[in-house]
């Protein structure tokens, strides 16, 4: 008890011989039909995000777990309880709510002894918990913004002729007031599969502290700068306030911390590593699984050499991913932040070819392998071999290496995924510099409302010329009599999985059509090239329906070797950065336990 | 009302008609005309019921702005007239000669939001606050959540849980 409340009620003491004017048992009229009465909460609807919590003046809401319910994308599995001792009943609990799922009954009448009655969980307890009559806000959530800020991007006529970057990145105002509508609650974090500091970076946004925005990027991500452009933002489908509204652009904010603090200064707020601990590590592979296993491992004190088969490092973040979405000199500033922790990268360096496995694993303490997915998978439909048909991975490679690659005037692309849209988009801007027009047929297995791309993918893609036919199946790749390819031939797809969910496409053979085109492109997925382990390794390495088997510490089934990113997991860049993180903690406590052995 | 505002507006010196809807127009007044203004529109134009004497706390500009509004009964319109006080300093002018229920309005205006009235009757008698020491709690600078913190006692046994802790307990414990 605080001294006040001591003291207060003497002030009230002059009236204690007046007429009480309280009774002990109300009369029972009932509230107005909009009263502000007993809380109401739709169990299911409610996402447990606290925000309620948060605003309440009178701090008489506890979030507490709720038998039954459990924790799961988007829904902390809390619920609100109420104090009812607190409650002034001002409700704007209910007119912050991010679902809609708080509500409150008329109903204001509730006798009864026991004090700890009054502090219940609306929607569990109470006999109003269906009541119709009560207050509910009205319209739509006006305590903190529905729309997402505007994101300025190159339009569809200015950008189809080069490489340029699509994306503009915010202002420090339009940051701001993104970064303002975020309410703090944290949902998000655990769908992040890095588990960002999510809330902290934008409320730093928010405060205009990009120092200390990009501190917090760095304790989670070292590639902020690619994640800020490419990230698959699946955080954002977990976001409390895509209920009523927007979702938060947490990947745009990252990207406008990252673009707001220059190079020099990232390394000075970093930090350098700590004392060297005399450890070695090798790892292969300069993609974002070997790079953020290298810059951990390195800020720990371990010397470690990457070695990277083709002539820059980056992987598929630089030749996969095309440059107007991800510009070079970005990828570049995260690599230079890496390799001034002291990691050593050498490229053009093959290992397999340029080094040996066995070399590695004699000069090293551990090696690291995370060569991602690089050998394009073909259809192997009947046409398939032979000149004219490519992959889209390998195009990919030979634009970013900038080699010259055939342009045709008509080309078809195989495949619904991202990679497809990347190289459709990628060969439209090729054939646009070169005759003045796109030339793009685009055909997928799936129909259009479940392709794998992202939805602005295909917006975008159809905007610069390519022309999507859904639903297609390939099932040859049509040649003239000198060879030279003239075509794709394909049915429509009835289904693409079986009853017991495999892959096994049946086809409706009378609706047939011939997409021309004198290039096919396979972009229907990529495989692993392990050639690189050599007979006896592969033999003794355990595997897992072709990939090589790890546990959940990332460890591979010989004890010198870890394995980690796309070749043993996937699928995108910020898992490979998680991955990235956990194999190097196990390196680590693998190192600590040889020493304890010694 | 436009034509009401038109007449009055050169001597009084009224800011811009603003139209909220049919029936319903503010506009702002400097403080050394407001009694004046009042007086014609009580006596000249009608408006002869004081509806309600209002405040709002424009922290950020260092300002108080007192809303008075005004309505004619006869042809059913009424008027917001504001004033914007110095909110360092607090103070407006007393209107209770004129409409006796503004003294009610206004020794609530000095409980929540320390506007004081000069000359007001009873202007320092407790309103509905009894034993108020802190900052008159209308005031935005006022911290509702610290001061119920302080003053009231929590009910033994209480737990929360933050939504961000508790699905790294549940959901990936390791951190990963
Ligand atoms: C076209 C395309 C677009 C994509 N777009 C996105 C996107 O928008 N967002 C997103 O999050 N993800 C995207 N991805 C996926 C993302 O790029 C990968 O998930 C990620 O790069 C995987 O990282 P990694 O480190 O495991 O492998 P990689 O990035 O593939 O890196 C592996 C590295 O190992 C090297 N290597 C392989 N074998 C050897 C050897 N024997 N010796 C030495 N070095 C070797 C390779 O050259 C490569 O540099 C895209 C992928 C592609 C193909
Ligand atoms: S704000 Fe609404 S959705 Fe969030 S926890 Fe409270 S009641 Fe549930
Ligand atoms: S009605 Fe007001 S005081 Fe009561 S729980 Fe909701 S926010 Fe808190
Ligand atoms: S970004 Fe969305 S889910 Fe994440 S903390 Fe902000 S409001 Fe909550």
């Amino acid at each position: 008890m605080g001294l006040r409340e001591v003291l207060t009620p003497f002030t009230v003491w002059k009236r204690v011989f007046d007429e009480p004017v309280t009774i002990k048992d109300p009369i029972g009229r009932p509230g107005a039909d909009r009263y502000r009465g007993f809380h109401q909460n739709d169990m299911d609807k409610c996402i447990g995000c606290g925000t309620c919590e948060t605003i309440c003046q009178n701090a008489a809401i506890d979030m507490v777990p709720i038998e039954g319910v459990e924790p799961e994308k988007g829904d902390s599995g809390l619920r609100p309880q109420i104090d009812y001792g607190r409650c002034c009943w001002c409700a704007l609990c209910v007119d912050v709510c991010m679902t809609g799922s708080l509500t409150m009954s008329n109903e204001y009448t509730w006798v009864d002894t026991d004090p700890d009655k009054f502090r219940f969980i609306p929607g569990i307890d109470g006999d109003w918990k269906d009541d119709v009559a009560g207050y509910e806000r009205e319209g739509q959530r006006v305590l903190s913004g529905v729309e997402r800020i505007h994101m300025e991007e190159m339009e569809p006529e200015a950008r189809i002729c080069n490489f340029d970057e699509i994306v503009a990145g915010y202002t420090r105002e339009e940051a701001v007031l993104e970064a303002d509508r975020c309410v703090e609650c944290g949902l998000c974090v655990a769908t992040c599969p890095a588990h960002m500091s999510i809330p902290d970076y934008i409320a730093a946004v928010r405060d205009q502290d990009y120092d200390r925005g990009l501190q917090l990027l760095y304790e989670t991500n070292p590639f902020s700068e690619v994640c800020g452009r490419v990230c698959t933002h699946k955080c954002e489908s977990s976001c409390a306030a895509l209920h009523e509204g927007d979702p938060i652009a947490i990947r745009w904010l990252k990207r406008h911390i990252i673009d707001e603090v220059p190079f020099d200064r990232r390394i000075e707020l970093i930090g350098q590593p700590v004392e060297p601990n005399g450890r070695k590590v090798a790892i292969i592979g300069a993609g974002p699984a070997g790079l953020t296993a290298a810059f951990d491992l390195a800020r720990a004190g371990t010397s470690v050499v990457v070695y990277e088969a083709l002539e820059h490092a980056g992987g598929m973040m630089r030749y996969g991913i095309p440059e107007y979405r991800l510009p070079y000199d970005a990828l570049d500033r995260d690599i230079g932040v890496i390799q001034a922790m002291g990691v050593e990268i050498k490229t053009s360096c093959r290992v397999g070819r340029d080094v040996m496995m066995e070399d590695l694993q004699r000069e090293n303490d551990a090696v690291v392998l995370a060569i991602g997915l690089h050998m394009g998978r073909s259809t192997r439909v009947p046409g398939t071999d032979g000149p004219g048909v490519e992959k889209a991975v390998d195009l990919l490679r030979r634009i970013t290496d900038g080699e010259e690659v055939p342009v045709p005037e008509q080309l078809v692309v195989i495949g619904g995924g991202n990679v497809a849209m990347d190289i459709a988009r990628s060969m439209a801007r090729l054939q646009k510099a070169k005759y003045g027009e796109v030339g793009i047929t685009l055909t997928a297995l799936e129909d259009i409302d479940h392709f794998l791309a992202d939805p602005e993918e295909v917006v975008e893609s159809r905007e610069e010329g390519v022309e999507i036919f859904d639903a297609r199946g390939p099932q040859e790749v049509m040649r003239d009599a000198s060879g030279a390819v003239t075509g794709l031939r394909t049915w429509r797809v009835k289904s693409i999985f079986d009853a017991e969910g495999r892959f096994a496409p049946a086809y409706d053979e009378s609706d047939e059509r011939v997409h021309a085109g004198t290039m096919v492109i396979e972009a229907i997925g990529q495989a692993a090239d392990t050639s690189l382990l050599g007979e006896a390794l592969t033999e003794a390495l355990e595997w897992n329906r072709g990939r090589i088997r790890i546990d959940d510490a990332f460890r591979t089934s010989e004890p010198w070797l870890f394995a980690a990113g796309d070749a043993v997991k996937g699928p995108d860049v910020i898992t490979a950065v998680a991955d990235g993180h956990r194999v190097a903690r196990t390196v680590m406590e693998e190192f600590s336990a040889r020493q304890v052995m010694q | 009302m436009r034509d009401i505002h038109a007449r009055l507006k050169q001597r009084h010196h009224l800011g811009q008609f603003e139209r909220q809807r049919p029936g319903l127009a503010f506009f702002t007044v400097p403080r050394e005309y407001l009694r004046g203004l009042l007086l014609d529109l009580r006596d000249k134009e009608g408006f002869s019921h004081l509806v309600l004497l209002t405040a709002v706390d424009w922290m950020e500009e260092g300002l108080f702005q007192l809303t008075y509004m005004l309505n004619n009964r006869a042809e059913d319109v009424t008027f917001g007239i504001r004033v914007m006080l110095d909110r360092d300093e607090a103070e407006g002018d007393s209107i209770h000669d004129l409409w006796p229920t503004a003294e009610t309005y206004q020794r609530e205006l000095k409980e929540m939001f320390g506007i004081n009235f000069p000359g007001s009757p009873r202007i320092d008698d407790e309103f509905i606050l009894e034993g108020w020491t802190d900052l008159p709690p209308y005031r935005r600078d006022f911290d509702s959540l610290a001061y119920s913190q302080q003053t009231y006692a929590e009910r033994p046994g209480r737990v929360t849980h933050d939504p961000r802790e508790h699905m790294k307990q549940k959901l990936y414990p390791d951190g990963v």
